[in-house]
């Protein structure tokens, strides 16, 4: 492949650059380094576009071939890709804001505060953060529907179903620990309500307050415990459970489609 | 296979063989991952400039001794915040969210057919009845919302509250302890009015049948071995003392308003009210279509308490119209 063919004396102009291009494109691509990290050829044959599906980590999440119904933006309107899009969105956003912020009652709040004045595009990081949380349970919700309404929550796909509900759940409760970090007047008494809602579980409200809320009152306690759940524990085990959830997809004969 | 095909053909010509129609199949690159790339780029975009616009909310640091009013948790949870005004709070936060869950984790293993799958919509009715499950989802949770609002005005220009349904009822004698015919006590010296809310049927409403006294003769009834069944302590587990009836009594009354009747209400009465009658009317015909209803019902249901919740709920989580909420921020 590397092997390029030896042209004829570029006779005018055009073919000039033509041979340039050519050689700018030969020496980009088709060099060791790049074909060690891209196996397959530029995507412009059928064969090609197979394989920078199949052997690219990301993309092999898809097949390599779908029926064009289940490609009309109609059909799915892209929810759940966008839902996980959303996803990545508030994890780099995320990691950005935790740059600066402290998890401790005495900082929370004027770190936050500082992040939007003091920090560049901090506070577009954090209003980026915050509306794609929200986008994001809207979209979980839509995508359910989406799912819901095309009967394709059908067997062979239950299990899936079932995959895609905690992972509702995982988004709910992820908005939810994500409240109560800016220790801001709405955090806290949001966070209270839910503390209440919490406390009301038939014969365990206590051990809820007490395991999920470290204790009777919304403190320092809560916010390490909802922290530590909001960028580590939970984000892991969404991510562990979109992983079940895409594998599934394939696994069980890709999108559904009329028997 | 060109070969074969074309033989079998040649043999039995009078019956050609329904060919197995496939339908057309696109490559994921570039058909599909186009797509996605270009929704991810208008999201971004779309975020970017919203992010630019509108600053999340940063209110005052949280501060204990002031209480806002009304406090409203996340926007996603003010439904069940909604249900709380409504019934028991172990149902309204914690019960019902998890039946709901279970119902929608148990929906494939219910409606195990593999009909009609990969289609909006697959079944013959299935548009109809979404479209009157949602409507009528809407206007029963606003409905509830606003019987149980009792001595709310609902409109600026008409006087009426939903309690003046039930004002025929009797105020009871103040000096009477025991009344036969069934009345409401009203607060001494107050005006007298009909059922405000469910709460009242055992706080206020009082009758008597065979010598029984509404509430008062029910309200305190021991569980069957209240005395033998203690708090439960399993610290070797991590969890001490979970609660169980140790001393604790059976509220009759106070189960009826706060649990019985409201979930009676909204569990068994108007879903089975809607489902039975569209599947007399021969719209509900598979497990599918009651599927189609009750997840459409619990969905609808749960957006409009949050509407309600989120838009119409202000100081003291009185129901007023949305213009009119002011937040007391303490």
């Amino acid at each position: 492949m590397s092997a390029t063919e030896e042209p004829g004396k570029p006779r005018n102009l055009s073919e000039r650059i033509q041979l340039l291009q050519d050689r700018i494109y030969d020496r980009l691509f088709h060099n060791y380094i790049w074909q060690s990290i891209f196996r397959s050829g530029y995507p412009n044959t059928p064969r090609n576009q197979m394989l920078v599906v199949a052997t690219n980590v990301f993309l092999h999440l898809h097949p390599t071939r779908l029926q064009r119904t289940h490609v009309r933006v109609t059909y799915t309107y892209c929810l759940g890709g966008l839902t996980f899009f959303m996803f990545i969105v508030l994890t780099i956003t995320g990691v950005l804001l935790m740059f600066y912020y402290v998890p401790s009652v005495d900082r929370a709040y004027q770190d936050i505060a500082a992040l939007e004045t003091n920090v560049k595009f901090g506070l577009l990081m954090r209003n980026m953060h915050r509306w794609t949380a929200h986008a994001m349970v809207i979209l979980v919700f839509l995508h359910m529907m989406r799912v819901f309404y095309t009967g394709a929550y059908k067997p062979p796909r239950e299990f899936n179903w079932v995959v895609g509900v905690v992972l509702l759940v995982l988004t709910l409760v992820l908005s939810f620990t994500g409240y109560l970090l800016p220790w801001d007047q709405l955090a806290l008494w949001a966070v209270t309500v839910g503390h209440g809602i919490g406390g009301s579980s038939p014969y365990l409200g206590d051990e809820v307050q007490t395991v999920i809320f470290g204790g009777f009152e919304i403190g320092q306690p809560a916010l390490i415990r909802f922290y530590t759940l909001h960028v580590i524990a939970l984000p892991l085990l969404a991510a562990i459970m979109m992983a079940v959830h895409f594998w599934r997809i394939r696994r069980d004969g890709g999108m559904a489609r009329p028997l | 296979m060109a070969v074969q095909a074309q033989r079998q053909a040649t043999a039995a010509p009078a019956r050609p063989r329904p060919k197995r129609v496939r339908e057309e199949e696109v490559l994921v690159w570039p058909d599909l991952v186009f797509i996605e790339f270009i929704s991810a780029v208008l999201f971004t975009i779309t975020f970017v400039i919203l992010s630019v616009f509108i600053n999340a909310p940063l209110l005052n640091r949280a501060n204990l001794d002031v209480t806002p009013n009304p406090s409203k948790a996340p926007w996603y949870f003010l439904n069940l915040q909604e249900l709380l005004l409504h019934m028991d709070k172990a149902w309204a936060g914690v019960l019902i969210p998890t039946i709901a869950l279970g119902f929608f984790a148990a929906i494939p293993f219910i409606d195990r057919s593999r009909h009609m799958q990969g289609l909006w919509f697959g079944t013959k009715y299935s548009v109809r009845i979404t479209v009157i499950t949602i409507i009528y989802a809407t206007v029963v949770s606003f409905g509830l919302v606003t019987l149980d609002a009792g001595d709310t005005r609902l409109t600026p220009l008409v006087d009426f509250k939903t309690e003046m349904l039930t004002r025929w009822i009797p105020s009871c004698p103040e000096a009477a302890e025991d009344v036969g015919w069934p009345c409401l006590r009203d607060e001494a010296g107050a005006k007298h009015l009909g059922i405000v809310s469910t709460k009242d049927f055992s706080k206020r409403l009082e009758f008597e049948v065979l010598g029984v006294n509404w509430p008062e003769d029910l309200d305190n009834i021991a569980w069957p071995f209240n005395d033998s069944i203690g708090d439960w302590d399993l610290g070797f587990i991590g969890l001490s003392n979970i609660h169980g009836w140790g001393g604790e009594h059976l509220n009759i009354p106070a189960a009826m308003a706060e649990q019985v009747i409201p979930l009676t209400l909204t569990i068994v009465v108007f879903p089975g009210l809607i489902i039975y009658t569209m599947f007399r009317l021969g719209w509900v015909r598979t497990r599918r279509d009651v599927m189609i209803v009750m997840y459409t019902g619990v969905i609808f249901g749960y957006l409009a308490l949050t509407l309600i919740g989120s838009f119409f709920r202000g100081e003291g989580q009185d129901l007023i119209a949305p213009w009119n909420i002011k937040v007391d921020e303490g």
